[in-house]
This record gives C-alpha cells, structure tokens and sequence, in this order.
C-alpha cells in the first residue's frame, strides 16, 4: 500500500483529477518535511558527535540540550545581508544552489522507503528504471558546483570547483560499475532489473555479502560524491578559502551545507537499499521503513566517523585511487558477479 | 641520514583502526568545564580576594610599604576606632594587585588577609575597592 492511495482514499470526495492531484501535493509536502527534518536531526547530532570526539560538550544553550540550534542558526543565515560579488554571472551564481538542492530532494522522490505499518510507502512516484534515474539526477548535483564555482568570478571558487569536477569524474566510473553489477545479478531474478524496488524485493542475500568489493568502491565512491573529508576537494577550507561556495552568503550558503548532508544521508540510504538489504528485515511488511532508517543511520555514523578521522588527501593521489586502485577493484567485482551468477546461479 | 621508508602495510587496517580510536573517544565524558554555572576545582588553600577587618586594622601602613606594585595606598575613613587613631585603612586596587601575600604576612594584627573568592572581573574599569568595601563579600560589592 502507497501513502499516496491512502491519501487519496481520503480525499476521494474530491473526485479523481483533484483528489491525485491534492494527494501529490501533500506528499511532496511531506516528502520535503522529512528530508528536512532529517537533515536537520543529522545536523545536529553530527556537532555532538564531533564534540563528543574533540571531548567538548558542542551546542547546548539553545533549547534544552542544544536542540533548536540549527533552527536558530536558519534563522541567522536567513537574517543576513546577501552580497552578491560585483562581476558575477548573475544567473548561474542565483540558480546554482538550488541546483544541487532540488537535485538533492528529487532523487529522495524515487527511492523505494519500504512500507510504515498504515502509512504504506513514503516513495512518490516510481518508474520501471528508477536506478537509472536516481544516478542521472544524482549526476547534475555536481554541475551546480561547477557552476556556482565559474559564476563566482572568484580563483578560490574556480580552483575548488575544477577539483570538485576531477573527483567526480574519477569516482563516478567505479560507482556505476559496481552498480552494474548488483543489475547483472539481480537480472538473474527479476525482469524489471533496473527499477528500485524490485531489485531490493528480490534479493536472497544482502548484495554487500555477495559482493563486499563493490560494497567498499561503492562506498567510497558516495564518500566521494558527498564530498566531506577525506575527499572535501571541492571546499578545501584550508587552501581555498571555501572552494565553490567561497562568494556565497547568507541561505545560499545554508543551501549548500544542507546539500552536502543531505548527499551523506541519501548516499547511506541508497547504499542500504543496494548492498544491506534496505527495507528487507523481519516483519518487513509492516516495519520495513523503519529497518531501512536504521541501516541508513548506521551507516551515517559512519561517514561521519570518516569525515572526523581523516584529513584531505592531496588532489593528485584522490585522483590516482580513482582510477588506479578503485576501477581495477571494480571490475575484479563485475567478474565475480558475472561468475556468481551464471556460475553459481546466485 | 638516508629516511627509511615505512613498512607498507594492507592499506585499510590503518583507516580502521584510526575510525575505531575517533569512534571510542565519542563515547568519552567532556573534560569542557562550562564556568559560569560549574565552578571549576580550587584547592583548599587557594587565595585570591582581599580582605580586611576594620576593628583590627591599626593603620600602621606596613601593607602599603611592603606592596611590590604599590596596589595599596591608605585612605582615611571617618571611623571611631580606639586602636586606630589616625583613622587610615587601606585601599586596594586589584588592576595590579599579583596575590603576593606579602600584606597578610606582615599585618601585625591579621587585619588584613586573603579569602577563597576569586570572581573579582568587572565590566567596568574599576578594580579599586575602598575599606569598607574590602570588609564585604565579592557579591556585595557587586550590587
């Protein structure tokens, strides 16, 4: 059951046109409260984390704990003077934030949550080759950091977005590939191979047992893609002043820091739903969100404890391992697919 | 001196063992002291604020001569007092104050001396305490 039917069921007196039409509004509506709040929730235990590493206490003044501090610190972006540089390029420098923002809340549209007891499943619309779908949107998440580092009219804004660009490119190959495999393996089941939904739905065993390579490229390829330290090429705070987002100020800013978490958490969610096992679990049927939540937030603690343990690495060995360490790994992994399943029948 | 290189190792083991070291210091207890509202620890024989007790001060101005800075100049104050016939007590200004102890060693009468209190920070540029302010408590002066 779909929440998007049950919503409808609801406002079935509308008569069907409306009632659909109402009932994609509203869930679009809830969709983005739930991005939000999560990033908001991640946001915010990932300073406690931080603190708690770094042995401080992190924030605690407001609220109790801490707890409203992202909402006021919103509210201070959202106070702030907005300076645009003076040789801009007015267009791109406006859009590129929102670029990889709703870039960012249109893949969450696609991925298959699993079902909530009576809510059913959060996804909004789905589409029989989902996977393609989500990676190509993923894709065009980078291009508003090139352009927002172009637009800048601003070296430290253009150095960071030329090196954002090469970490992409050397990190979106090995991350295809390894996805390439799990479709090769999941083809052996299913008909529909390239949709979400039913690649998670008939799996045996989670695809990070049959295939922990492609786990770990894969991996280190949303790492990559999130763009947090180790690979923070495109911010590299300490060289360049803040890379792509250097010229930024105000919520154009704050879009861009929820961007990069919100990259962390819809890369744990995909990574949960292809290698993990996503909303699979006892009691699937009804708790099948719930399951996907925890493998996701497991797997964000993660990422975070990389981003706190590691420095940047230089520029030229990111894109060494790229292509030297993880496309060999990649494609050592697409054989071993390829022999699991037709070999094996796995 | 030729720099040996070190042993190469498999190479995740050390990007393990370092997330497991960051991942066990989350679990640790804050060492922040959060000041205001959490006193931090001061032994038992900490001295910092001076004191004075009018009804034994002589006013032989032994704590302004023995003062290295000079923070101690007598000021009279119109008070009956049989031991102390030129009515002049000390004034401290603890901008230079250095918490020597040099004044409550040589106080004939332990009139002067030093207390536990240390909170003596001020918004305004004033760190001059008169006599009678000296013979109440930091939050009293306060006020």
């Amino acid at each position: 059951m779909n929440l998007l039917y049950r919503l409808f069921l609801i406002l079935r007196f509308l008569g069907h046109d409306l009632g659909y039409a109402l009932s994609y509004i509203i869930e679009s509506i809830i969709l983005i409260l739930f991005v939000s709040i999560s990033l908001i929730i991640m946001i915010y235990s990932f300073r406690k984390y931080m603190a708690r590493v770094q042995m401080r206490i992190g924030p605690n003044r407001v609220g109790r704990f801490g707890s409203l501090q992202l909402i006021a610190d919103a509210l201070k972006l959202a106070g702030k003077e907005v300076i645009f540089p003076k040789e801009r390029d007015d267009l791109p420098y406006k859009v590129a934030p929102f670029l990889v923002f709703f870039g960012l809340i249109l893949s969450f549209a696609f991925l298959p949550y699993g079902d909530l007891a009576w809510f059913g499943n959060l996804t909004i619309t789905y589409s029989s080759v989902s996977i393609i779908f989500i990676f190509a949107i993923i894709a065009i998440m980078p291009i508003g950091e090139v352009l927002a580092g172009i637009s800048s009219r601003n070296k430290y804004a253009l150095m960071g977005s030329l090196r954002a660009v090469a970490k992409d490119i050397s990190f979106e190959i090995p991350m295809m590939l390894s996805v390439i495999a799990i479709i090769m393996m999941a083809s052996a089941r299913t008909p529909t191979a390239l949709n979400f939904q039913s690649v998670v739905a008939t799996e045996i065993l989670p695809y990070g047992i049959l295939e922990p390579l492609g786990l770990i490229v894969f991996f280190i390829a949303m790492v990559a893609r999130a763009s947090y330290s180790p690979f923070d090429m495109g911010e590299s705070d300490s060289e360049l002043v803040s890379g792509y987002s250097t010229e930024y100020t105000g919520m154009r800013f704050g879009i861009f820091y929820m961007g990069l978490f919100g990259s962390i958490f819809l890369g744990s969610i995909i990574v949960s739903l292809l290698y993990l096992g996503g909303f699979n679990g006892p009691y699937s049927g009804y708790v099948g969100f719930i399951w996907l939540m925890i493998k996701a937030t497991i797997l964000v603690i993660i990422s975070f404890t990389v981003w706190l343990t590691m420095p940047r690495i230089r520029i030229d060995k990111l894109v060494n391992s790229g292509w030297k360490y993880l496309l060999p790994i990649s494609f050592i992994n697409l054989v071993l697919a390829g022999v699991l399943t037709l070999g094996f029948g796995w | 001196m030729e720099v040996k290189e070190p042993k190469r190792k498999f190479p995740l083991i050390g990007i393990i063992s370092g997330m497991i070291s960051v991942a066990s210091h989350g679990l640790k207890k804050p060492i922040t002291v959060q000041y205001p509202e959490q006193k931090p620890y001061t032994p038992e024989r900490f001295r910092f604020r001076i004191s004075l007790k009018l009804d034994d001060c002589v006013g032989c101005t032994l704590c302004e001569q023995v003062c290295p800075n000079g923070s101690i100049k007598m000021e009279s104050l119109n008070r009956e007092n049989p031991r102390n016939k030129r009515k002049i007590y000390p004034d401290v200004n603890f901008g230079t104050c250095t918490v020597c102890r040099n004044c409550e060693e040589i106080c004939p009468t332990t009139a002067i001396y030093l207390t536990h209190e240390f909170e003596t920070s001020r918004t305004r540029n004033s760190f001059l305490y008169s006599p009678t302010e000296l013979t109440m408590k930091e939050e009293d002066v306060k006020k």
